[in-house]
């Protein structure tokens, strides 16, 4: 086959325009870190990624989330220890007023120690996170308990929340306060300790009793709700390190089909890098040589 | 005596011829990288001797110049460019729509993993004013982005609405190039059109590259060539225009022959590739579009209608409501009472029950419903589904012309093998002409000298 001037050239331009362009994708990719810029360099990695980027995006929520749920369980958790401590002293302080020999003064004392109490389990039961009554159920801009004489009913609702800290996991962050000091006795905490306080304070020994034995029930509930926050606290660092596993997976598997290996691109970029000199070279050359050359 | 004589005058023939020669060669060389240019030859002839004993011949003759050219390459050639460009232009539009996805990662799906992400927060926080601020901005920067998506789509497609009448205007020209030059060489002398019709064929090819034809070669030197299935563009020295119409809903140009419209029997060049690009491709895109915006819509506005405000009482829609699928992608938008106070979104499932969380936490969820492609998609997969069409779409244009322009490059090899010039070949030639010229005038010098002894015997 002939020859020509012009194909040679036009051939000569068409490989050196396709090698400057692989070697201009492989600078990219070595620069930019990253194998695919736009959907056509290849549409099936980057729908990959797009869905792994998604799906990261969902677990970072979770893991927020899950932060988030540490904070407020743990202030709950401090909440229950607090109540915990005030019904432990109220214990100890009603046992002692059981002592017959004790003198109205010593008796005034216990019973203010005790209403003392159950003003400072109001105050901790009323505690807010980030604006919101933890002890209210649904209704979070409500405080459960406001202070009295004498201290109110439960101010809140049974409609306790919950959160996603992951697909098929949500943890309660609010609590139905009334559940806690109530439950199903007939008064709640506050009735309870009011009517200790004046038994201790008259000396009426049966009704210290029944007020010891009221309180013992109020301590249960707030150490089983405790031991309860205590399961989920637990339990959320796993959910965390799960979450950063399955994050992990994630972006590696976007990373495995988005990301250049970049050893390997190194390699065809400079493999690129020659094709192209090769080709610049080759048609410089065949340029150079031509029967012109030996006219005289 | 005479024989002599004679001699010298075959010779300074032979001379001319031979200079006629070395002049093709510079036109050939002159013309090298003249498009569309076939390379000449010249025809030698031996002038035969006349009746006359003890002659040899009256030497050379010029008995034409030759156009090197092959139909078959040529028709081919006119064959394939439509495939080429159809799909090379229909790669650049769908470039442009690719492009203004922007980086797929960081739009349109960043935002509605935002928007989910911001019910989320506010599941975690019903009564936050930020929270709720929060899911306000992120529902905004959704519709936006989605609005945003479709005007860039619809640019796209008005842009490439332009490009097509702007190619209407190339074919209209060159059909008149094409009927003046046929003019030309029908009314011309045969052996004066060797350039017209190399003009021609270049005509023809560019013709080539814009829209599918059929030509008929006739033997006055014209070519008819028609389009659009058999519709005529130029017959003999007259052109047919392309004319353009506006569509009545659209507003985007329908191209015509007579009162035929033609605009989808055109299956070849630039011209089909942005036409498919307008109405089949970006259509598709903007109508999977639309499908997202009124999914999302519908989706979010259902549970939301059925959720409570901060202030307990029945939630309104969070997006404006929309009517119908085609078109929602320019339509979506937050409603503007739930815009104008973000303590209207609805976070509860409860009523007067402001720290309920129950609607925000579904609609956090909803990012994971499987609502789209007959229940098989999540808003993201949907919208990931479309990049990769599109993608997929620009993709294959993009591999399929480099085909073509493959296919299209060995003809032109083949038709160069024929019609190019060599500078080789042509220095070849040169050399040939000179040395011939050469000889020949020193066989003048000698038939010359020859003369003078003989002129010189009587002295």
């Amino acid at each position: 086959m002939r020859v020509t001037f012009g194909s040679t050239f036009r051939n000569g331009l068409v490989d050196i325009n396709r090698a400057a362009e692989q070697l201009a994708l492989r600078q990219r990719e070595v620069s930019s870190g990253r194998r695919i810029h736009l959907p056509s360099d290849d549409p099936s990695a980057m729908a990959a990624a797009m869905g792994e980027r998604s799906e990261m995006a969902v677990l970072d929520q979770f893991t927020q989330t899950t932060d988030s749920v540490d904070s407020r369980l743990s202030v709950a958790d401090s909440v229950y220890t607090d109540v915990i401590n005030r019904l432990t002293n109220v214990q100890t302080r009603a046992a002692g007023g059981r002592s017959t020999i004790l003198t109205q003064t010593q008796r005034d004392a216990l019973a203010g120690e005790i209403r003392g109490a159950a003003s400072a389990i109001m105050t901790a039961v009323n505690t807010s996170y980030r604006g919101m009554y933890l002890f209210s159920g649904g209704q979070s801009l409500t405080a459960p308990y406001s202070s009295g004489p004498p201290i109110s009913g439960y101010q809140g609702d049974s409609n306790v929340q919950s959160v996603d800290v992951a697909r098929d996991r949500s943890v309660q962050v609010t609590f139905d306060g009334s559940a806690i000091l109530q439950g199903s006795a007939p008064a709640d905490v506050f009735q309870t300790l009011e009517a200790l306080a004046t038994a201790v304070q008259t000396g009426n020994m049966a009704g210290i009793d029944q007020g010891l034995a009221d309180v013992g029930a109020a301590f249960e509930r707030v150490t089983n709700a405790q031991t309860r926050i205590g399961i989920e606290l637990a339990r959320l660092p796993e959910d965390r390190a799960r979450l950063v596993t399955q994050k992990q997976a994630a972006d590696s598997r976007r990373a495995s089909v988005e990301d250049a290996n970049l050893a390997e691109a190194i390699s065809a970029a400079t493999q690129a890098d020659t094709a192209h000199r090769a080709a610049l070279g080759s048609l410089a050359n065949l340029g150079r040589l031509s029967l012109m050359d030996y006219l005289k | 005596m005479s024989g002599l004589f004679g001699m010298l005058s075959t010779t300074a023939r032979s001379l001319d011829a031979q200079r006629y020669g070395l002049d093709s060669a510079g036109q050939n060389i002159a013309n090298i990288n003249t498009p569309g240019y076939s390379r000449r030859v010249v025809d030698f002839g031996a002038v035969p001797p006349t009746s006359e004993r003890l002659n040899a011949g009256n030497g050379v003759e010029v008995l034409g110049v030759r156009r090197l050219r092959d139909r078959f390459f040529d028709r081919r050639l006119f064959q394939e460019n439509p495939a080429q460009y159809r799909e090379s232009s229909l790669a650049a539009s769908l470039g442009v729509v690719e492009s203004s996805l922007g980086s797929p990662n960081a739009t349109l799906n960043a935002r509605l993993n935002q928007f989910f992400d911001g019910f989320g927060a506010l599941a975690q926080a019903p009564t936050s004013s930020t929270a709720r601020a929060d899911v306000l901005a992120r529902g905004q920067a959704l519709a936006a982005e989605i609005r945003a998506t479709d005007g860039r789509f619809q640019q796209a497609q008005l842009d490439t609405d332009g490009r097509i009448r702007a190619s209407v205007d190339d074919i209209n020209s060159l059909a008149n190039r094409l009927a003046s030059l046929n003019d030309r060489i029908a009314n011309a002398d045969a052996s004066g059109t060797m350039t017209l019709r190399d003009e021609q064929n270049e005509v023809v090819r560019e013709l080539s590259t814009l829209v599918d034809i059929e030509t008929i070669d006739h033997p006055n030197g014209t070519v008819q060539v028609s389009f659009g299935r058999g519709k005529p563009l130029v017959i003999g020295d007259v052109a047919y225009a392309v004319t353009v119409q506006n569509e009545a809903t659209t507003g985007f140009a329908r191209l015509y022959s007579g009162v035929t419209d033609v605009t989808g029997a055109i299956s070849g060049g630039k011209v089909a590739g942005l036409v498919a690009a307008r109405d089949v491709n970006v259509p598709g895109y903007r109508s999977q579009l639309d499908t997202l915006a009124y999914e999302v819509t519908q989706q979010v506005n259902t549970l939301h209608d059925a959720g409570f405000t901060l202030g307990g009482v029945d939630a309104p829609p969070f997006f404006q409501p929309i009517a119908a699928v085609a078109g929602a992608a320019s339509q979506i938008a937050v409603d503007p009472t739930v815009a104008a106070n973000a303590n209207l979104i609805a976070a509860g499932s409860v009523a007067a029950t402001p720290g309920d969380n129950g609607t925000a936490r579904q609609l956090a969820t909803l990012r994971d419903a499987r609502v789209l492609s007959g229940g098989s998609a999540t808003f993201t997969g949907f919208y990931t589904d479309l990049v990769y069409g599109i993608g997929q779409d620009r993709s294959v244009a993009v591999s399929e012309g480099n085909v073509r322009a493959e296919v299209v490059a060995q003809i032109d090899n083949l038709r160069d093998s024929v019609s190019g010039v060599s500078l080789d070949e042509e220095a070849a030639s040169m050399m040939r002409f000179q040395r011939a010229y050469e000889a020949n005038a020193r066989f003048f010098t000698t038939v010359n000298q020859t003369l003078d002894v003989l002129l010189n015997l009587g002295r």
